[in-house]
């Protein structure tokens, strides 16, 4: 934002001395008019558009800089990441009266779309805190067990993370085996949770602030809110290695004879289905949306490159078969945008946040492919980001519901509806 | 204190500028529009003169109803309010000023602060024209500005280095590129500048009989770079700048 007047920090890719024919800046055609599509057909308000260009501004100066140096070193910017919370970002959807901005899903999955064109892995712990952990409780959580934990949550005080998936159980939820035992004025909780976003915060093994878990009590799921000071909580390891979204941490969590007191259950036991089902269709269409961000920047990436690589006397862009990448990644990323925001905007129905994500995942790694391509060997390497988005995008396949749990879900919804014509308005 | 800060509408500096058919007019369709930066700036230290002494920040705008977004954002990062003079002519350096003179007289703001220049003509005149009508004084490219009592201190960047100026309010201060890196309007700013009060008026209403000093007559884009070239010796350097480029 400073400095606009020549040396705004816009999103460019390093010059590297003695090269030629590399572009200096490949991002020169931009595809922000894009988003005026979405404007002209009612999807976007003006309080949406200035959104997105404050982002686009915050991201371009704060976020892009250190993106490369945050995947290279798995290395989670608690720093950077508190500094979401002056733009009123960590609790976008929880009321106002509790610290949030009380924005709507669309406003959710710009700031999605926009914080992952730059830097996914980072978003995914920003969705994390965001929409798992701090969207749930405001959604679920009783009026005291808010006024305790949201304000923190929304100033950035506190991180938090959400805790479902085991070593041994991930799509399968009802067969977890972490427990939860009444015991006085406790719950005794044992288990394992694997695959946690922010699970933990540091290397020095320090957890979230609030952890959202599910455990067992009996045959049903309940739903605990779990802080650092517990008896018997730890974290097991931070998992290292991840192929991608490696700014954010991810953690396995250790529950042995943890004592959680009774007044930190989440409603009442067994709810924790009702409270999934509140929270999910949120959950899934933001990560679609990181898939969006992903695909917006591959675009950026491979248009630009196109035009000023020259192969044969002339720029690449002149090739049909690139031509073929670029044309194809436009008409997926613009397909999966209308689906995105048609259904943040109007539909937030189980069957289209599982569709979404359906197609938004494997778009977002497809072009992410082409954008590699396009750039030949510069693809290959981290300097042209798209190799980076590429390995991220594979994330959004695996995470927060499979591609195959996400098929699951929608053909057992179809099927028990037994049409199409009954699955929502069209125009 | 009460602060009347103008805002103009001007293409993105990242765009690609095209010169429309008629030779003297830029294409705007698909262009994208930003708030000029060093209006930006302005806003900002307006809001930081806010926080500290108490009082309103205004934001003024001259042009085309679009121009709200602008003003919007403003709000967004704090400004109270809004006034948009409506006209779809672009004004010229004589004509704004006159426009925002008028402004000011009815507004009676304690301080006009504006940008010491627009990005897109880069005339670097409008702020100096106002002083002028105003009968107040001016304190012109801030780098740090104060306030004490009807007092500002402005320390500005001047070729030789840095001076500082006091003057009197009511006065006009312009900003220059340091003095401040304006904030990111937060989501509730955004929310609550939906309900900020913005007066738009049309221009033919204020009663003004605007005199244009000047008309565009022709639109050139910069002659375009050519590559480099690699000189084995002065001697040959020398040669060609007299016999090629004939600079010599």
């Amino acid at each position: 934002m400073p400095a606009k007047a020549g040396i705004h920090p816009r999103v460019v890719m390093p010059a590297k001395a003695g090269i030629q024919n590399r572009p200096q800046d490949i991002l020169d055609t931009s595809l922000r008019w894009y988003d005026n599509i979405l404007e002209r057909f009612g999807m976007s308000s003006a309080e949406h558009r200035l959104l997105r260009q404050t982002l686009q501004n915050f991201v371009a100066k704060e976020i892009e800089p250190g993106a490369l140096e945050r995947d290279q070193k798995e290395h989670f910017d608690l720093n950077l990441f508190r500094k979401l919370a002056d733009l009123g970002l960590l609790g976008i959807t929880a009321p106002e009266i509790y610290g949030g901005s009380e924005m709507d899903a669309v406003a959710a999955v710009i700031t999605h779309e926009e914080l992952a064109y730059s830097d996914p892995g980072l978003c995914l712990a920003y969705l994390a805190h965001a929409m798992l952990c701090v969207n749930n409780l405001a959604v679920n959580a009783s009026e005291s067990q808010k006024k305790t934990y949201l304000p923190k949550l929304c100033s950035g005080e506190w991180v938090g993370c959400m805790a479902m998936s085991e070593p041994d159980v991930g799509t399968d939820i009802l067969g977890m085996k972490t427990s939860a035992k009444r015991i006085d004025n406790h719950y005794v909780i044992n288990g394992r949770k694997m695959w946690i976003t922010n699970g933990v915060l540091d290397a020095s093994g320090k957890p979230a602030d609030i952890t959202y878990l599910y455990a067992k009590t009996g045959e049903q799921i309940s739903t605990f809110i779990v802080t650092p000071d517990c008896e018997g909580f730890s974290v097991g390891q931070k998992i290292m290695g991840k192929t991608g979204m490696r700014a954010s941490s991810t953690a396995e969590l250790v529950f042995e004879n943890a004592k959680v007191p009774v007044e930190n259950l989440v409603g009442e036991e067994g709810d924790s289905i009702k409270h999934m089902m509140r929270n999910l269709e949120i959950e899934r269409v933001t990560l679609a949306a990181i898939g969006l961000g992903i695909g917006k920047r591959c675009l950026d990436i491979m248009i630009g490159y196109a035009n000023e690589r020259k192969a044969f006397g002339k720029p690449i862009a002149a090739f049909g078969q690139i031509q073929q990448h670029i044309a194809n990644s436009y008409a997926e990323y613009q397909a999966a945008s209308a689906y995105v925001y048609q259904t943040a905007q109007s539909d937030m129905s189980r069957l289209n946040s599982d569709g979404v994500k359906l197609i938004a995942a494997p778009m977002a790694k497809k072009v992410a492919d082409s954008a590699m391509q396009v750039l030949g060997g510069n693809g290959y390497v981290s300097e042209y980001v798209a190799e980076r988005l590429w390995r991220d995008a594979k994330l959004l396949e695996i995470g927060g519901g499979t591609l195959e749990a996400h098929q699951k879900n929608i053909s057992a919804d179809l099927l028990k509806r037994g049409g199409f014509e009954s699955c929502g308005d069209r125009f | 204190m009460k602060i009347l800060v103008t805002i103009k509408r001007v293409t993105d500096y990242e765009a690609k500028l095209q010169i429309d058919s008629s030779g003297n007019k830029i294409k705007l369709d698909g262009v994208n529009m930003i708030a000029n930066p060093f209006d930006e700036i302005a806003v900002e230290e307006a809001l930081r003169l806010k926080e500290k002494h108490d009082g309103e920040v205004c934001v003024l705008s001259i042009g085309t109803a679009d121009a709200t977004q602008q003003i919007r954002a403003a709000m967004a990062m704090g400004a109270d309010r809004g006034i948009l003079v409506k006209t779809d002519n672009p004004l010229d350096c004589t004509a704004l000023s006159q426009v925002i003179a008028h402004v000011a007289g009815e507004e009676k703001p304690d301080l006009v602060f504006m940008g010491k220049q627009a990005i897109d003509d880069d005339s670097h005149q409008v702020a100096e024209m106002v002083a002028e009508r105003m009968g107040a004084p001016q304190a012109t490219q801030a780098y740090k500005v104060s306030v004490e009592g009807d007092w500002v201190t402005v320390v500005r960047e001047a070729d030789g280095g840095l001076e500082t100026v006091s003057v009197k309010m009511p006065c006009v201060v312009t900003s220059d590129l340091r003095l401040n890196e304006p904030r990111y309007a937060s989501l509730p700013g955004i929310m609550k500048a939906k309900k900020k009060p913005l007066d738009e008026r049309e221009l033919s209403t204020l009663g003004l009989s605007i005199k244009q000093s000047m008309t565009i007559q022709k639109l050139e884009l910069p002659p375009t770079k050519t590559t480099g070239e690699m000189v084995p010796d002065v001697q040959t350097l020398v040669s060609k700048l007299h016999d090629v480029e004939k600079v010599l």
